[in-house]
């Protein structure tokens, strides 16, 4: 029995709250799930998660996540840094417009880029002389990942910025750094737990990410489709079982990749302490 | 390394924070820049390094012109009043930090950087923290690390923006006698920032008394406190006692009081008349009339001395007097009691005008 005389009340309803709580909206739905694989039994469960066709998928889906979250933590440290330190015309326009992709039905997403990167789309034209095709091939997977995974680094590192002693970056001047040494040295490691875990939050929504990444994808077999998209095809055929058994993969995937992430920032923080 | 200040101007919108100074700091010198907040001597600080443009006027490092050049190719040392230190970094790198963002050309090798880095940290008496974070260390710590940090580029000049402001008292105090003892040491031209009187007095060889934005006054310690140049630096530099009256005849009068003034024939119908607590006696009889009547009201022991508080009885004005423990055993005084003051000493500044000293009673 946990007993603490601490002076916040109230721990024993909060923590059971909480575990109710958690039980409720994640644990049970999460444990139905392993129940549901597990009647595949381990062959027939090995068999559904490694069929090749499922394989290529996760290749797709994680790496397109992987390859979304790092341009998000580049870009988005881009814009949480132009946000923070320069005042211009519109900016809190764009301020809202960051949390867009959080706002948006992600089907309109989907469609809007699908339309815009196709071969003759606003964006896509560009790209068709140079023999690059963005809509319907694992790029534009890639580029819908991205769309809806900005706002997390974004949000995540623009307080950290906001927060920043200006007095840090005079220091390292005074003592002779460069803007560049300044920004690699001072500023970025004391950004990077925030980056981690804007990184970390862009890359896990992107893994689960299904409605934009539909339309852009042209989902072909063995080259883009993603895994989410198997899950449903197997639903439709009423193959619950394997449609679980996929999703107990990727939530084992995700939960490691999570977990040392996790870690990792964990070990950038305990150097501060 | 000699600094010129030269017509510096900078406002900051409408508020104008410096207005037209002109300092000579000479080189080795210790100079402590003392105003209350807002008159304007972190910016003078801050603009001496370079973290600020001036909006007119010019400084010069030992005669060359360096008004528009960058704080990093400046080689001032900048301790800040929170330390700025690098919260991701050891102590050692902290102080490393100067050396290693070198160019390559100029960049000591390792072995010389962990040499040095030892040295400074034996210099601040803190080698034994080499491996710790700046959060594990207390607030004086921290500061020595950042002035080990800023002495590493070997600078040129020490500028000091407030460097013990944030430790408390004791601590204060100790750091204070040990920045005067490695002044001593390395005779690094130095500037230092404070609101604290006694630090300024206490550290610097000559003290800048700043006031909204303009220098009241520049001398040694002994000098600005004995004799302040205006009514500013006599209120600031310490506790002080106001007599309303006139000049007459080179004496003062303060009500039915006379004081002799010497040095002063003057007349003057509206003067106000400036004493220090320690500079008034109490006396149990009147002097004739050299002495204005007074109630006690408070009676306050601080450590060493003793605090009285008066209350005039021509005009219950309140007058603060301070002695020594032993005086005011040998006086015997009591709460409630009617005594009579008599100033020891008396200054005289023209009213309305500070920069006109008339004279003073001794």
């Amino acid at each position: 029995m946990l007993k603490r005389h601490g002076v916040l009340p109230g721990f024993s309803i909060t923590l059971g709250f909480t575990v109710l709580y958690l039980s409720l909206i994640v644990l049970i739905p999460l444990s139905a799930t392993f129940l549901k694989a597990a009647t595949l039994g381990w062959t027939g469960f090995w068999n559904a998660i490694t069929e090749p066709r499922v394989l290529a998928s996760y290749k797709l889906t994680f790496g397109a996540s992987l390859a979304g979250a790092l341009i998000n933590a580049g870009f988005g440290l881009l814009v949480a840094w132009v946000l923070v330190r320069y005042e211009f015309f519109g900016k809190k326009l764009i301020d809202a417009l960051v949390d867009l992709p959080f706002a948006l039905p992600t089907a309109v997403a989907g469609i809007s880029l699908a339309t815009l990167y196709s071969g003759k789309g606003w964006a896509g034209q560009f790209f068709t002389p140079l023999g690059i095709k963005i809509a319907y091939t694992p790029l534009g997977v890639v580029v819908a990942l991205t769309f809806i995974g900005l706002p997390f680094v974004v949000r995540t590192v623009q307080p950290i910025l906001e927060d920043f002693e200006a007095e840090l970056e005079e220091a390292a001047a005074s003592l002779g750094a460069t803007r560049w040494q300044t920004f690699s040295r001072v500023i970025l490691p004391a950004l990077l737990p925030a980056l981690l875990t804007g990184f970390a939050l862009a890359f896990a929504r992107a893994v689960g990410e299904y409605g934009s990444v539909i339309f852009i994808a042209g989902n072909i077999p063995m080259v883009s489709e993603i895994t989410p998209l198997l899950i449903i095809t197997k639903l439709e055929q009423y193959d619950y079982a394997g449609a679980t058994a996929l999703a107990v993969s990727m939530l084992l995937v995700s939960f490691v990749l999570l977990l040392s992430i996790n870690a990792l920032q964990r070990w950038s923080q305990l150097r501060r302490t | 390394m000699s600094i010129t200040i030269r017509n510096i101007q900078k406002s900051f919108g409408q508020f104008k924070a410096l207005k037209n100074i002109n300092l000579e700091i000479g080189a080795g010198e210790l100079v402590a820049l003392l105003g209350p907040s807002g008159c304007g001597k972190t910016t003078l600080l801050r603009i001496i390094a370079g973290l600020e443009t001036p909006d007119t006027g010019v400084i010069l490092f030992h005669g060359e012109n360096t008004t528009h050049m960058h704080v990093r190719d400046r080689h001032v040392g900048f301790v800040f009043q929170h330390y700025a230190l690098f919260r991701h970094m050891t102590v050692f790198e902290n102080i490393a930090f100067g050396l290693r963002v070198r160019p390559k050309e100029t960049r000591p090798s390792d072995a010389e950087i962990r040499r040095k880095v030892h040295d400074l940290l034996n210099l601040v008496q803190l080698d034994w923290l080499a491996d710790r974070y700046p959060a594990q260390l207390s607030g004086g710590q921290r500061q020595r690390i950042a002035l080990a940090r800023a002495l590493a580029v070997e600078p040129k000049v020490l500028l000091l923006d407030e460097p013990f402001g944030a430790l408390d008292a004791k601590v204060r105090k100790e750091l204070r006698r040990w920045l005067r003892r490695l002044h001593d040491e390395l005779h690094i031209t130095s500037v230092f920032v404070t609101h604290d009187q006694e630090e300024a007095l206490e550290v610097a060889d000559r003290v800048v008394v700043l006031n909204e934005g303009q220098i009241e006054q520049i001398g040694t310690p002994d000098e600005v406190y004995d004799h302040p140049a205006t009514p500013f630096v006599y209120q600031f530099l310490g506790d002080v006692n106001l007599f309303h009256g006139r000049v007459h005849e080179g004496q003062a009068r303060i009500g039915d009081v006379q004081l002799e003034l010497p040095g002063s024939p003057e007349r003057r119908d509206s003067a106000v008349f400036y004493a220090r607590p320690h500079e008034i006696d109490i006396l149990r009889e009147p002097d004739g009339q050299a002495a204005i009547a007074a109630q006690i009201i408070d009676i306050r022991a601080l450590g060493a001395t003793v605090r009285v508080e008066l209350e005039r009885q021509d005009d219950h004005g309140i007058v603060e007097v301070e002695m020594s423990r032993d005086q005011f055993n040998s006086k015997d005084l009591d709460r409630g009691e009617s005594v009579y003051l008599q100033p020891k000493r008396l200054r005289v500044f023209a009213e309305r005008n500070g920069e006109e000293n008339l004279g003073s009673a001794a």
